[in-house]
C-alpha cells in the first residue's frame, strides 16, 4: 500500500514538474490582432532578448483566433502572451492568470474612427445607414471599446448601422474601408498611426473622422501558475529595455512602445465594466 | 395553326415560372440578395481592382516555402482526420450494422439490453455527423486550440459518425449466406464479421473511404478559416488583407491538390480489381498516416490530449441558454439560413441547367470544353471559399452566402445534369426534329421530360445539403445562423452556442425528414 502511495505521489510530482519546474521553453503567443507575418516579424527581435535574459528557449506559437490564444493560456498550453484588455478580462474570468506590463502607451491607449473619404462621411453620425467594420469581435480597442463609446453617443451599431461586419484584424479594417468594402470602421491607434507612417495606407481614401477616450489596453500576461522566479526575471527583462540601448531601442520601436511598465488588475476594471455594459461579457 | 416551331405549352411553363418567382419572392427579401447589386458599377469596381490584383500570382520564395509547408500540413490533417473517422466508424458499424445481428442469422431473439445499446450508438452517430465538421473545427480550436490537432479531431469526429453509418450500410447491403453459415456454426459476431461480411465488403469500404478522403481534404482546406491550420488559414489571411497575388496562388495550388487528390482516388478504385492492388492500397494507406503523423506531431503541444480540460470545456455548454432574446434571434437566423438555402438552390438550378446544355456537348466541342472547365471551377472551389470571396463581390451578409451556394451548387448541378443529357435517349428529340419542330420545342419536349424529374430530384438533394452548408457560412460574415455562433464562440458564450447549434441540427433533421417525403412521394 505505501509503495502504491509512493508510485502516486512521485507520479504526481513528475506530472506537475512538466508544467512548473522542468522548464525548458517558453511558449509565447500573442492575440492575432494583425497579420500572422507581422506578429511573427515584431516578435522576433524580442524573442531572442528573452532567450538571452531568461536562458530558456523561447517559442512563438501563431494563433489565428483571440479566444484561442485565451483558452491556451488558461489551459497551460501557453506560459505567456500578449493580450489586449479585454481578451485579459476574459482569461482572468476563465482561470489563474499574471498581468506582468504593458507599454507606457497602453496606459491611455485610443481607437480611431475612420471612414471612406468617398462615402461623404465626415462625423459619426453621417454613419446612420452606412456599413460598418469591427476588428476582431474579441478586441478591445477594434471593438469593445469603439462599441462601448458609440453607445455613450447614444448609437447601437445593429440599428444604426445598415451592416456591422468582424474584420478580423486592425489592419484588414483599414483595407476593407479604403476598398469601399465597408463605409466606416473603428481599429487602435497605434495600428493606424504605423499604417500611416509607413505610407501603408492611402490617405485619400481613407481618413480619420473621430478618436476615442483613453483607456487601459494591451498588456504581457502570464498563466498563474508560472514558477515565480521566472515570472520575476520576465518582469525584469521587460522593464529594463531601455531606447538608449541600439538593440533594445528596435526592439521597442518594433513593439511600438517608449517603455515597458508595470501593471495590475485593478487598469482593467474600466474595461470589464465597459464589456458588461455592451453586453459583450456576462 | 400554331407554327410548328413555337412552344405550345409556353404559356403554361411561364406561368409556372412566374408563380415560383412569387414563391421566392420572401426569399429574396430576407437574404437582400440582389442580382442588380452584381451589375452595379461600383461593385464593378471593387470586384476588378481585387481580381485585377490576382495577376501576377504572389511567387516570392518566402510565400511559395510557407505554402507547401501549409498545403502539405492540409494534406496530412485530412489523412490524420480519416484515419480517425475510421478508427470511429469502423467499430460503431461493427456494432450497429444489421448484417451483424444473430438475430437476423439465426433464430435467436434479439437482446433488449443490446438492441438499447446500439441504438444510442446510431444516436451517437447521428450528432456527431449532424454537425457540420467546420463547427467541431471551431469547438476544438477553442477547446484544445492551436496548430492542425483541432482540424485532425473535426474531420475524425464528423466523418467517423458518417462513416459509421454509411460503413454499417454497405456490410447490409452484402448476401447473408456466409455470416449466416457461419452463425449456424456457433461462430460470434467478430468472427462473422471478420471471416464472412468483411471479405465481401472491402471494395465497397475502401472505395467509399476513398471518396471521404477526398471529401476530407476539401474540408480541411477550409478549416484554417476557423485558425484551426493548414492552406485555409493562409487564404483567409490572404483575403482579409486583400493581398489579391497570393489569394491567386493558394487558389491554384488548391486545385491542383484537389486534382492530385482525384488522380489518387481513381488509380485506387482500379487498383482494387487486383489482390496486389488492394495490398498496395493497405501499405500506402499505412505510410500516408504514418507519414501523416510524423508530420503534424511536430506542430502539436505535448499535453494535447488533456482530457480534464475537455471535460471541462464540455461542461461550459450546459444547460443551454433559453432566454426570449436569444431564441427570437436564433429563429431570425434560422429563416436567414433557409432563405439563403433555397434561393441558391434554385439559382444554382438555373445556372446549372443553363451550363449543363454546352456541357452535355450540344454547342460543340468548344463550348463543351469550356463549359466543362467552368464547371469544374465552381465546383472545385468549396462553398466556404465561395463564400469568403462573395463577401468582397457583394458585401457582408446573407447575400454573399446567397452568391456562394449558387456558384459551387450550379457547378455540382451541372455536371450532374450534363450527364442525364448524355444519358437521355436522343430519339424523341430526332423525331420531333424530323417532323418539323424547332431546336428549342424539340429539346423541350424530346429531351427535357426526360430528364426533368432527375434533374428536380437531384436538386432537392443539393437543396438538403446547401442547408447544412448555409448554417456556417457565417463563420466567414455571409449571413445566416453561423454569424451568431461565431460571435458566441468568439465571446466565450458558450450557453448561447449550445442553443444554436441545437437550432442548427433541428434544421438539419427537419429538413432531411422533409427531403425524404418529398422525394418518396417523387418515386411513387
Amino acid at each position: 500500500m505505501n509503495k502504491l502511495t509512493a508510485t502516486l505521489a512521485s507520479a504526481a510530482l513528475l506530472l506537475s514538474a512538466g508544467t512548473t519546474f522542468a522548464q525548458d521553453v517558453l511558449r509565447v503567443s500573442a492575440i492575432p490582432d494583425e497579420a500572422p507575418t507581422e506578429l511573427a516579424r515584431k516578435f522576433a527581435p524580442l524573442g531572442a532578448y528573452l532567450e538571452k535574459e531568461t536562458g530558456l528557449k523561447v517559442q512563438f506559437v501563431p494563433v489565428t483566433d483571440y479566444a484561442g490564444v485565451v483558452t491556451a493560456l488558461t489551459s497551460d498550453k501557453l506560459d505567456m502572451a500578449w493580450l489586449g484588455g479585454f481578451t485579459y478580462v476574459q482569461a482572468k474570468e476563465r482561470g489563474k492568470v499574471i498581468p506582468l506590463v504593458q507599454r507606457e502607451e497602453d496606459t491611455k491607449f485610443t481607437s480611431k474612427f475612420i471612414a471612406n473619404t468617398a462615402s461623404g462621411v465626415n462625423s459619426l453620425k453621417d454613419l446612420k445607414g452606412k456599413s460598418f467594420a469591427f476588428g476582431s469581435a474579441s478586441s478591445t480597442s477594434g471593438h469593445l471599446m469603439p462599441r462601448f463609446f458609440l453607445q455613450k453617443e447614444g448609437i447601437k451599431p445593429e440599428t444604426f448601422f445598415k451592416n456591422v461586419a468582424y474584420s478580423g484584424a486592425h489592419d484588414a479594417t483599414v483595407a476593407w474601408v479604403a476598398s469601399g468594402k465597408v463605409d466606416g470602421g473603428a481599429l487602435n491607434s497605434s495600428v493606424w498611426d504605423k499604417l500611416v507612417e509607413g505610407h501603408k495606407v492611402d490617405l485619400t481614401k481613407v481618413k480619420v473622422i473621430g478618436t476615442t477616450p483613453p483607456f487601459y489596453d494591451y498588456n504581457w500576461t502570464v498563466r498563474g501558475n508560472l514558477d515565480p522566479a521566472l515570472v520575476k526575471k520576465i518582469t525584469a527583462a521587460f522593464l529594463k529595455l531601455d531606447a538608449k540601448n541600439p538593440e533594445q531601442k528596435n526592439i521597442l520601436e518594433l513593439q511600438r512602445a517608449t517603455r515597458f511598465v508595470p501593471t495590475k488588475p485593478d487598469n482593467y476594471r474600466g474595461i470589464e465594466s465597459a464589456a458588461r455594459e455592451a453586453g459583450l461579457l456576462k | 395553326m400554331l407554327s410548328p416551331t413555337r412552344d405550345p405549352a409556353f404559356g403554361q411553363r411561364l406561368g409556372a415560372t412566374l408563380l415560383l418567382l412569387a414563391l421566392l419572392a420572401p426569399t429574396f427579401a430576407l437574404t437582400g440578395f440582389n442580382p442588380f447589386v452584381l451589375l452595379r458599377q461600383d461593385t464593378w469596381h471593387v470586384w476588378l481592382g481585387f481580381v485585377a490584383g490576382f495577376l501576377p500570382p504572389a511567387h516570392d520564395a518566402d510565400f511559395l516555402a510557407e505554402v507547401l509547408r501549409e498545403t502539405v500540413t492540409t494534406l496530412a490533417s485530412a489523412t490524420q482526420g480519416l484515419a480517425l473517422a475510421a478508427a470511429i466508424g469502423l467499430p460503431a458499424a461493427l456494432a450497429t450494422s444489421r448484417a451483424l445481428d444473430a438475430a437476423r442469422l439465426t433464430a435467436e431473439p434479439p437482446s433488449r439490453w443490446a438492441e438499447t445499446a446500439k441504438r444510442s450508438l446510431r444516436g451517437l452517430l447521428v450528432a456527431l455527423r449532424g454537425v457540420p465538421e467546420i463547427v467541431w473545427a471551431l469547438l476544438f480550436v477553442r477547446a484544445v486550440g492551436l496548430g492542425s490537432l483541432p482540424a485532425v479531431l473535426a474531420i475524425g469526429v464528423a466523418y467517423g459518425g458518417m462513416l459509421g453509418k454509411v460503413y454499417a450500410e454497405i456490410l447490409e447491403s452484402q448476401p447473408a449466406e456466409p455470416a449466416r453459415a457461419l452463425a449456424a456454426s456457433g461462430a460470434g459476431r467478430l468472427a462473422r464479421f471478420a471471416w464472412a461480411t468483411l471479405p465481401q465488403a472491402l471494395p465497397e469500404l475502401v472505395s467509399y473511404s476513398v471518396y471521404r478522403w477526398e471529401c476530407a481534404i476539401r474540408a480541411s482546406a477550409v478549416m484554417g478559416f476557423v485558425g484551426a491550420g493548414g492552406i485555409g488559414q493562409l487564404i483567409d489571411t490572404s483575403l482579409k488583407m486583400l493581398n489579391g497575388g497570393e489569394v491567386s496562388t493558394l487558389l491554384l495550388v488548391f486545385l491542383l491538390l484537389v486534382a492530385l487528390t482525384e488522380a489518387i482516388s481513381r488509380l485506387c478504385r482500379r487498383a482494387l480489381d487486383s489482390r496486389a492492388g488492394i495490398a498496395g492500397i493497405a501499405v500506402a494507406t499505412l505510410a500516408a498516416v504514418l507519414g501523416s503523423w510524423v508530420w503534424l506531431r511536430q506542430g502539436w503541444p505535448s499535453d494535447a490530449f488533456d482530457l480534464a480540460a475537455l471535460d471541462h470545456f464540455a461542461g461550459e455548454f450546459f444547460p443551454p441558454a433559453h432566454d426570449a432574446a436569444l431564441l427570437t434571434s436564433a429563429g431570425r437566423g434560422i429563416l436567414e439560413t433557409l432563405a439563403m438555402s433555397l434561393l441558391g438552390s434554385v439559382l444554382a438550378f438555373v445556372g446549372g441547367a443553363l451550363l449543363a446544355v454546352p456541357a452535355a456537348g450540344r454547342f460543340g466541342v468548344m463550348l463543351k470544353g469550356l463549359s466543362r472547365l467552368l464547371l469544374n471551377l465552381l465546383r472545385g472551389v468549396p462553398d466556404l471559399m465561395w463564400a469568403a470571396l462573395a463577401v468582397l463581390a457583394v458585401g457582408l451578409g446573407p447575400a454573399a452566402g446567397v452568391l456562394a451556394l449558387t456558384l459551387h451548387t450550379a457547378g455540382v448541378l451541372g455536371r450532374l445534369f450534363a450527364e442525364t443529357l448524355e444519358n437521355a435517349a436522343p430519339e424523341p428529340e430526332r423525331a420531333l426534329r424530323a417532323a418539323g419542330a424547332g431546336r428549342f420545342s424539340a429539346f423541350a419536349y424530346g429531351q427535357l421530360p426526360q430528364v426533368l424529374a432527375q434533374w428536380i430530384a437531384y436538386t432537392l438533394y443539393r437543396w438538403e445539403n446547401n442547408i447544412r452548408i448555409a448554417t456556417v457560412l457565417g463563420i466567414v460574415g455571409a449571413g445566416g445562423i453561423g454569424t451568431q455562433l461565431y460571435l458566441a464562440l468568439s465571446l466565450f458564450q458558450q450557453q448561447t452556442a449550445a442553443t444554436l447549434i441545437i437550432a442548427m441540427l433541428l434544421l438539419s433533421w427537419a429538413v432531411e425528414t422533409l427531403s425524404r417525403v418529398l422525394r418518396r412521394r417523387m418515386e411513387s
